[in-house]
């Protein structure tokens, strides 16, 4: 008993907290795009860290709820509706069996999570229940949703102990520009001063080529490289900024590559990344340059929000 | 020796460079401190990636800072053992050359002025060096270190190379794991998986591994392609 898929969506995909250890083997990590929103929709539904949810893509679709069930949605808001009433999104809600959510588009921010209380039934792969469309690689059959798939509850709860206190205010998305903070390296000096310089200056356009597995975007000034733009392929994290010989930046996301051969100028630090993961084509980014002691200091700040907030529904 | 660089990746990852150029040697170096760190964990270290000449480590800055990391990196980078003597491991992978198997055998040889069965006689008679893994899952960076072959890439890449193919440039050569993009001349493909999440171990390969290369038929082909397709297929591994 769970979800009836009766609409897919144009994106949603099964994520867990990712598929990590295979790095080495060239299997990218996968996960949420937005850790932040991922990380509070299991908070919401009392789930551990990491437990698989579904991540919606800038248009949710429609679910049919077979098995009554604690759910929460965050995230980009698509204007939930369920059973055609409005669906209060950041809190625990209870469904009956027969309810239909339905998500239209994102009206702001651009990915949506659904997490269920006590998880998803997905038959891990490698560890986990990740979803790599592009190498047909876990989740449901290595793909993303279609109609009529069916994805099953891992428990049957119809409420949770302390539910009415499990509520986190809205997230916020910019609509037209947003501000990354960006810790240099690990090929800043691949750049001249100034080529350095220029990418905090001027702010890049998200052109559509913006998927899972990097964030394209424009300058009107391309950054020049010192030498041809190539290095020795090295490693690549979540967030690192890679510009090519063109000189275009590729921020890359969740689904990326675990090396690469084009020079990583920085790379955007993991609590700015959930803004990057809700930005949508045509919008502005500015960078700001941090000091990795800055970027650890609010990462950790974050994690400690979170015990905190878990605490509080208790 | 070069002095080993710890490059900053982010918050959550740093980059160890070993060398500036690709050779065993240093490849060899990353491969060690790779052991090293998985012999004397560093607590908070949740998995590292070795490439051509560096080896990037991810970690939980909750449990370990960026500085106190660096520090910890290098101690082992100093006192990391010697894999003095050389394990070699070797995996056979067996490949069907020419034909509809491997499109761009004739024109290889072409552009060596030689006979196709020269093409494939440095193709199966050297071992190759899997420096890494990427690109797609399983997908090895390998090369050989004698006789290579003149040409590069092509001018135009195929949009989709099928799964298996057996692609080379120069001293270089991979197999494709899946059907993916390709700018390499194709020469033959492998009835066996490079990677198959559905195995135990899912990957044939892992980085520090020697490919020797065996010519099959188009019947052996087929067969070992039953096999893989049965689950009765076993890789022959020496070690």
């Amino acid at each position: 008993m769970g979800i009836l898929v009766i609409d897919p969506g144009l994106l949603t995909t099964v994520q867990d907290g990712g598929r990590f250890g295979f790095q080495q083997y060239g299997v990218t990590p996968s996960g949420p795009m937005d850790e932040r929103a991922f990380a509070l929709a299991n908070l919401l539904t009392g789930n551990a860290e990491g437990m698989a949810e579904l991540e919606m893509t800038l248009y949710g679709g429609r679910y049919l709820f077979d098995a009554d069930a604690v759910i929460a949605l965050t995230g980009a808001d698509m204007k939930p509706l369920l059973n055609g009433e409005v669906f209060p999104m950041y809190r625990a809600v209870s469904v009956k069996a027969g309810d239909e959510l339905a998500l239209g588009f994102a009206q702001s921010g651009c990915r949506a999570y659904l997490s269920v209380a006590g998880g998803m039934d997905i038959s891990p792969v490698m560890g986990s229940a990740s979803t790599l469309t592009g190498k047909h690689l876990g989740g449901i059959e290595g793909r993303k949703l279609q109609k009529n798939d069916r994805i099953a509850f891992a428990a049957s709860i119809s409420e949770l102990p302390s539910q009415d206190k499990m509520v986190l205010p809205r997230e916020v998305y910019p609509a037209k520009e947003a501000v990354l903070r960006v810790v240099a390296g690990p090929q800043d000096d691949s750049f001249s001063r100034e080529e350095f310089r220029k990418f905090f200056w001027y702010s890049a356009v998200i052109t559509d080529e913006n998927d899972r597995q990097g964030c394209r975007l424009k300058l009107e000034r391309p950054i020049k490289h010192i030498g041809d733009g190539n290095i020795i392929s090295d490693g690549i994290a979540f967030g690192s900024i890679q510009i090519p010989p063109n000189g275009q930046p590729i921020i890359m996301m969740a689904d990326r590559q675990t090396t690469g051969g084009y020079p990583k100028i920085g790379t955007v630090i993991s609590v700015d990344l959930s803004k990057l993961a809700q930005a949508r084509p045509g919008m502005r980014l500015r960078f700001i340059r941090v000091s990795i002691e800055l970027a650890q200091e609010l990462y950790l700040k974050e994690l400690r929000e979170r015990i905190r907030i878990k605490e509080s529904f208790h | 020796m070069e002095d080993i660089r710890i490059l900053i990746s982010g918050d959550r990852a740093v980059s160890v460079q070993m060398g500036s150029v690709i050779n065993r040697e240093i490849n060899r170096r990353v491969l060690m401190l790779k052991a090293e760190l998985e012999k004397y964990p560093i607590e908070g270290v949740t998995e590292t990636v070795p490439a051509y000449s560096s080896l990037m480590v991810h970690y939980r800055p909750e449990v370990i800072r960026y500085r106190e990391l660096s520090d910890e990196i290098r101690k082992r980078s100093l006192t990391m053992g010697g894999i003095a003597e050389e394990k070699k491991r070797i995996v056979e992978i067996p490949v069907c050359y020419g034909g509809e198997f491997g499109p761009d055998l004739e024109y290889c040889a072409e552009l060596e002025h030689t006979t196709p069965e020269e093409i494939i006689r440095k193709h199966t008679q050297h071992d190759h060096y899997v420096y890494m893994l990427g690109f797609a899952p399983g997908q090895p960076y390998s090369a050989r270190f004698e006789e290579p072959y003149g040409f590069k890439r092509r001018e135009t890449a195929r949009l989709s190379a099928p799964a298996g193919s057996a692609v080379v440039q120069q001293d270089l050569s991979d197999i494709i794991p899946f059907d993916q993009p390709c700018g390499w001349n194709i020469i033959g493909r492998t009835p066996c998986e490079i990677c198959d999440y559905t195995r135990e171990e899912p990957f044939l390969l892992r980085a520090g591994d020697w490919i020797r290369h065996r010519s099959v038929s188009p019947e052996e082909y087929r067969e070992i392609r039953r096999q893989v397709r049965a689950k009765e297929w076993k890789p022959v591994v020496i070690e």
